[in-house]
């Protein structure tokens, strides 16, 4: 009872995290709009007529299409049941759904050495695992039903929803970022002149430029590290088997990443950081230390 | 005055119980659906179990010639999985069949074409992953049956149960005699 208390609350907090993260963008997408409107002289009620129905669009589509964004970062492909590891990857994958009583997500794969896996999704029926393919080769079956048992996990108490859109909205953000300091770059092309409307788009990008780390920063939060402990632990509780998911932390520890594939704004969404293998316990981390994540799951 | 603050009090009283007693009765009836809709997951996964059988049949019989014993306790099996009744029955005649496999699985390692058969491994792969679905529905079955009887067992929710007239669930079991590691004769 207590403990399906407890999973409740966490899913609350998930989805209320996901409005304020909505809210922010368009709270800051309106401003930046208001403020181009009251440097070129516009009246606030004209400004807000063409601002906020902007805002809304832009943050509806970035929610509506955060799944795609973030699968395309990645460079992932639906599994092929032809393969013989990507048909029993698929057939893993339907049985921690049985476990954990969801309805199957889609299976994608991603090409890369590195041994890695992500859930992403809007909510459980809609959701998609994907895994590398570097962790198909490298890992075995107990070890791949591990790291599945986890992105379960995920998708089970909606960890995928806050995270999905969080990382979709600083992936917006970096783009808005690069196309005002682009044309910034291509006006400045001409003769030196400075206009007004150069001056704008300085400020913008100088401002989304500032914003872009500070949004990063929220989605570390967003996946916070205590997210990662509940998952491995539910996570060993749909395979009844945490030493699976422990050997095959220890595989990716020991792992030498070569070249890290997709985009790191995507990098909190895996199992482990690709980047960093984050050893030391720092605030800012995505994932807690393998280490500890591997003592914890031996001492259950 | 008095009056007034004495009705407010028990229609409050009383509303509260209402709302405790609806949250109870739907939470049992939720209960009880998932715990109907997880057996009917293994139920679907022995069905296709036992479709997959009459093909492998197809496939081993020209190369095990000798090894009638073991096919015919596969068949056996089988049958005893068609024929169950019970929830109970119908996972003890699946463990059954599961030893059969096994042995069966055990004897065509000495049969080097066999192994090669692209259609044997594909099949070997498929009852393997069944097997495995049957284990992980078996185990949200009884997930969900605990959940449901910690309900149904603790006060208040055994007044409600009683009141609903319901009762704790049984789980399924394997039963022990075919959790032993089944013998390879040669």
């Amino acid at each position: 009872m207590e403990k399906q208390l407890l999973m409740e609350d966490h899913i609350r907090k998930n989805k209320r995290d996901t409005v304020v993260i909505c809210m922010l963008m368009i709270i800051l997408l309106f401003s930046v709009i208001f403020a181009i409107g009251y440097i070129l002289g516009l009246p606030p009620i004209f400004a807000t007529a063409i601002g906020l129905p902007i805002a809304l669009l832009y943050v509806g589509i970035t929610f509506s299409f955060s799944v795609q964004s973030v699968i395309a970062a990645a460079k992932a492909r639906p599994a092929n049941p032809n393969n013989r590891n990507e048909k029993i990857l698929i057939y893993k994958i339907e049985d921690m759904a049985i476990a954990s009583g969801l309805p199957t997500p889609k299976v994608y794969v991603q090409d890369s050495k590195d041994i890695n896996a992500f859930a992403t999704g809007k909510k459980p029926e809609d959701s998609i695992i994907c895994v590398t393919t570097g962790a198909l080769e490298l890992l075995n079956n107990e070890e791949l039903e591990g790291v599945i048992g986890h992105e379960m996990s995920h998708i089970k108490n909606r960890d995928i929803l806050v995270a999905t859109v969080t990382v979709a909205v600083v992936g917006a953000i970096a783009l808005l970022a690069e196309i005002a300091l682009r044309s910034l770059l291509w006006g400045g092309g001409g003769r030196g002149k400075k206009g007004e409307g150069q001056i704008i788009l300085l400020v913008i990008a100088i401002f989304f430029i500032i914003l872009a780390p500070i949004f990063s920063r929220l989605v570390y939060l967003a996946i916070s590290r205590r997210r990662e402990y509940l998952a491995d632990a539910n996570g060993a509780y749909l395979t009844r088997n945490p030493e699976g998911l422990a050997k095959a932390l220890e595989k990716i520890k020991a792992d030498v990443i070569e070249q890290p594939r997709g985009s790191k704004t995507v990098a909190p969404l895996y199992i482990a950081n690709p980047f960093k293998r984050a050893l030391k316990n720092s605030i800012w981390s995505t994932h807690p230390p393998i280490d500890e994540r591997i003592k914890r799951l031996r001492s259950m | 005055m008095i009056e007034w603050i004495l009705g407010i009090t028990i229609l409050i009283i009383v509303l509260f119980l209402l709302f405790i007693f609806f949250g109870y009765y739907n939470r049992i009836i939720r209960l009880e659906n998932r715990i109907d809709n997880s057996w009917a997951q293994i139920d679907v996964q022995l069905k296709r179990r036992s479709d997959l059988i009459p093909n492998l049949m197809e496939t081993v019989k020209g190369y095990m010639k000798h090894e009638k014993e073991t096919l015919e306790n596969v068949t056996k099996a089988r049958a005893g999985l068609m024929t169950a009744k019970t929830p109970q029955e119908s996972i003890t005649a699946d463990n059954m069949l599961t030893g059969a496999l096994k042995t069966l699985f055990a004897v065509a390692e000495s049969y080097p074409d066999l192994k090669a058969n692209q259609n044997f491994l594909n099949l070997q792969d498929e009852l393997t992953n069944t097997e495995n679905k049957i284990a992980y529905s078996r185990q949200h079955f009884n997930d969900t049956v605990l959940s449901f009887n910690n309900i149904v067992e603790t006060i208040p929710g055994k007044w409600f149960a009683g009141f609903m007239n319901k009762k704790a669930r049984d789980m399924l079991q394997i039963p022990d005699a075919d959790r032993a590691v089944p013998k390879v004769a040669f």
